[in-house]
Order: structure tokens, then sequence, then C-alpha cells
């Protein structure tokens, strides 16, 4: 399932974040913005570290995976990330069970 | 003796900008120069992006190709930068340096503190909006700013608004929503500044160089002669554009 946000946390920049998951783990995480980083690198990384992650976990994964790392974050924060990881499955879960009973699921998201 | 070395590079493609400041951020690094202030501009018009934005989340490509305006995306974070009128500088110092000490913020406002020299010897008053801004006395962003930190130094460049074309830049930048087009523009006209208008009159790049030279040997104690980046400079700048910035997998790779 994939589903995308975009919006700006309260005190934040634009964040962008996009999601795939299958079996509830993150096959492709995406998360974009006008947001600084340092390292950058260590960002990336992070990212790169939600891979395989239970898709309800995203916000604290990524927190743990920037500490490791040394990351610090400007106009961003791991938990507006995890608040918008959380309210694209939310609202992907909600349009799937809206959804016809034997229906393909849903693709989407907030827009 | 004055620590800074000052070089002046005029207009350049993006991607050789964009090489030119990693370069000089290198031979800092390696102790080769001393820390450094570059002043310069663009040509042709480019758009930078930041290094976490989605380059086609920001960028109408094919306008850009069309109009014959650069897509470059930068070493930094921020936003989305339509680079046509402007004056451009770069600082790279060793993160011992006084400059950078104190935090992200301390040295934003420290490296900062030229840029708003340079602008009062055009007769602006300007102060520094945290975290990465520069705003008028009426409050309108007049310098936008980003750095970071590699090898042990670090890197600050930023942009000095002498005009803007709103139309261009909305032309060339993407913006979330088609149908708030117009709002935005004239939510941008209400907080975005600059030179010329609050001059009154048309400012170019050759005519503020001497206030920005004066104004960073203020605020950093002392700067060199003007000066050009080193020739192994000028060849490293040179393989960074064409091997990362000018390449796909770089601009694309967000």
């Amino acid at each position: 399932m994939t589903g995308s946000y975009i919006g700006k946390p309260a005190g934040g920049k634009l964040l962008r974040l996009e999601l795939e998951w299958e079996g509830g783990l993150v096959v492709r995480a995406s998360i974009r913005g006008d947001f600084f980083a340092h390292p950058e690198e260590g960002f990336d990384e992070a990212e790169a570290a939600l891979v395989g992650t239970p898709v309800d976990s995203v916000g604290t994964t990524f927190a743990a995976a920037l500490e490791r790392r040394g990351v610090a974050l400007f106009g961003l924060t791991a938990e507006s990330v995890g608040a918008a990881a959380a309210t694209i499955v939310a609202s992907v879960r909600q349009s799937v069970s809206d959804a016809e009973p034997g229906a393909p699921s849903a693709d989407g998201g907030r827009e | 003796m004055t620590e800074f070395r000052y070089i002046e590079t005029g207009s350049n493609p993006a991607a050789f900008n964009m090489g030119l400041d990693e370069a000089i951020l290198e031979s800092v690094a390696s102790g080769a120069e001393p820390p450094t202030l570059r002043l310069y501009a663009w040509n042709p018009s480019d758009v930078s992006v930041g290094y976490f934005q989605g380059v086609r989340d920001e960028v109408d490509l094919a306008r850009c190709a069309e109009l014959g305006v650069d897509v470059v995306r930068r070493l930094t974070g921020g936003g989305a930068v339509f680079h046509a009128s402007e004056l451009t500088y770069s600082v790279v110092v060793p993160e011992s340096h006084r400059l950078a000490r104190g935090g992200i913020l301390e040295s934003y406002r420290a490296v900062c503190a030229g840029v708003i020299a340079g602008l009062a010897e055009l007769g602006i008053v300007s102060s520094f909006a945290p975290l990465n801004d520069i705003v008028g006395a009426d409050g309108k962003k007049l310098s936008g700013n980003a750095q970071t930190r590699k090898r042990g130094c670090l890197l600050q460049h930023g942009t000095v608004l002498l005009g803007v074309d709103l139309d261009a830049m909305f032309t060339v930048l993407r913006v979330p929503n088609e149908k708030l087009k117009g709002r935005l523009i004239e939510d941008v006209r209400a907080r975005v500044s600059s030179v010329s208008s609050t001059l009154g009159r048309e400012t170019g790049y050759a005519e503020v160089v001497p206030a920005f030279e004066r104004g960073f040997a203020a605020a950093f104690g002392g700067l060199g002669e003007r000066s050009v980046p080193s020739g192994a400079e000028m060849a490293r700048a040179r393989v960074l554009a064409s091997e990362r910035f000018a390449s796909d997998e770089w601009t694309f790779r967000r």
C-alpha cells in the first residue's frame, strides 16, 4: 500500500512524506522538504533504515536512527514524521475499510 | 594580518558555482587555504533546490528547459531558490573558527553579520531573522542563507536579493496547489523585498560588490585583497561540477 502526506507541522518547515508498505512493513520511505539536517548523510541513512520497520513505528524508528548517527534536525522533528506516517496509514486503512467487500485495496492517502 | 582570503568569481553556471563552493570547502579542510569568503553570481539564471527537496516537487523542469534556466541541487538544506538578480556569497571556515562556534544558530548569526553590514553600506537597515533569514526594516526578507558542516569545516552560502521578478520565479518554481498560485504569489510579494525595491532604483551585482566587501571586512575583522580561486580549486570545481552537480544522479536523488 502507498500513501503520501504534505503539510507544514506546527513550527516546522514543509514536510513531504511518501510511504509504501507491505504486510505492515515499510518497503519505501521518502522524506522531503526544505528542512535542514546535520550531517546530511546521517539523515539519508536514517531514512533508509526505515525500510523493513513496522509502518506503525516509523516515528520512533526514525528518532532512534537519527540519534544513533548524531543527526540534528532543524525545521523538522522525528515526531512530525511519525505523525505524518500515522496520518497516511489511518487514511489508507479508512479507505480500505470503506471499499466494497472483495474490492481491490485502495491506493492513496492524503495528497 | 588578516586571516580571511577573499575571492570574487563573477557570474557562472550553477553546477560550477556549487562545485567551486565544495572545492573551497575541501581546500580549507585540508589546510591548503585559509578561511575564505567568496562573492559570486549566476549566469544563466538557475533554480537551486535544498539537499532534502524533491526536484520534481519544487521545479517545473520543462519550463526551465524552455527558458534556459539551470537546475542544481545544493549541498545545503533549505528551500528552492530562483537565482537571477542577486549577489551570492559563500563562507568556509574550520569548525574551530570563532564564526563557527556556539552552535548552528550562533554561527548563522555570526556569518549573517557580514551580509547585514554589507546592506548597511548600501544604506539599508536589516536584521537577522532566525534561523536563516535576513529581513529589512519592514520585516520583509532580503536574504536567505544555508549552511552545512563537512570535513571539519562550516560552509555557509546565501543570497542577497537585488531584484525580484515574481512572475519569472513562479514560472520555474512549482507550487503545492496550482489553484492557490495567485494567492501564493501575493503572499511572497508581502514577505519578500529586494535591494532595488528598498533603494528605489535598479541595483546590480557589480555595484554592490564593493559594499559587501566593506561589510564582510568590518564583520570578519578584515579581508585579504580581492583574488581568485587557486588553480587546484578551479580544476577541482570543474570535476565536481561535471561529476556531481550536473549529474542526473545527484539532481534527481530526491
